[in-house]
């Protein structure tokens, strides 16, 4: 099954990118694809909701580190809302919790940003 | 994996059991990419998982190239976008065996739920 990503923006200019389903080897690529188109424009903050990610393997994390250096290369910032989990347990795993500021909500990772 | 949520005793630790997807998937993905590397794209891959009371243990073989070099390796820097699978599959397993037998790859994946 491939992952469904949906993208909004709102009225402060964030993006917010909503991807749901499972973030591995077969879903990865969207996200990349969604990343990519919405960071075409210019620098760009980015909040991606992982509220519907029921699960990710190192494929998807790696989708996410690369959405990020995209992000920072461009001068823009990229934050993570309500991961599972699952998804937590991954990213402290692997260290990444150190790279990526995540939030319990996307109302948080929307404030101050 | 949902089959074992389903039929296994309730007993199971459902944390252990998302990491135990965790390795499988990191395992399974590894097996399906580099296990066919040098052959056909169909080239067929052994799955076996059981449940003996709280202990699930999982197989795969495979006829792709040998991966010892692969398999001390550590967790990669956090820039990285590949390289996280078997490093995360060895921190949430208990145990994880490889074995190269002539020009097969046998994997085994032990993890008390």
């Amino acid at each position: 099954m491939s992952l469904d990503v949906q993208t909004r923006q709102t009225e402060a200019g964030v993006t917010v990118v909503v991807p749901s389903g499972r973030l591995d080897v077969a879903g990865a690529p969207a996200l990349k694809e969604a990343i990519g188109d919405a960071i075409k424009n210019g620098p760009s903050r980015l909040v991606i909701d992982m509220e519907g990610v029921s699960f990710v393997d190192s494929t998807g994390l790696g989708s996410v580190i690369a959405a990020l250096k995209l992000v920072r290369g461009n001068k823009g910032d990229l934050r993570l809302a309500a991961p599972n989990q699952q998804v937590r347990v991954v990213l402290e795993l692997t260290t990444l919790d150190r790279v990526f500021a995540y939030y319990p909500t996307v109302e948080d990772a929307l404030t101050d940003f | 994996m949902q089959l074992l949520r389903e039929k296994g005793p309730a007993s199971l630790d459902e944390t252990s059991v998302m990491l135990f997807e965790s390795a499988l998937a990191e395992i399974g993905a590894n097996v399906l990419t580099h296990g066919r590397r040098d052959g056909p794209n169909d080239a067929p891959v052994q799955y076996k998982l059981k449940l003996e009371g709280h202990m699930a243990l999982a197989t795969f073989v495979d006829r792709g190239p040998p991966v010892h070099n692969h398999l001390t390796r550590a967790m990669p820097e956090p820039t990285s976008e590949t390289g996280r699978g078997l490093a995360i599959a060895r921190q949430v397993l208990d145990e994880l065996g490889y074995e190269r037998d002539g020009e097969i790859n046998t994997w085994r994946l032990v993890k008390r739920l």
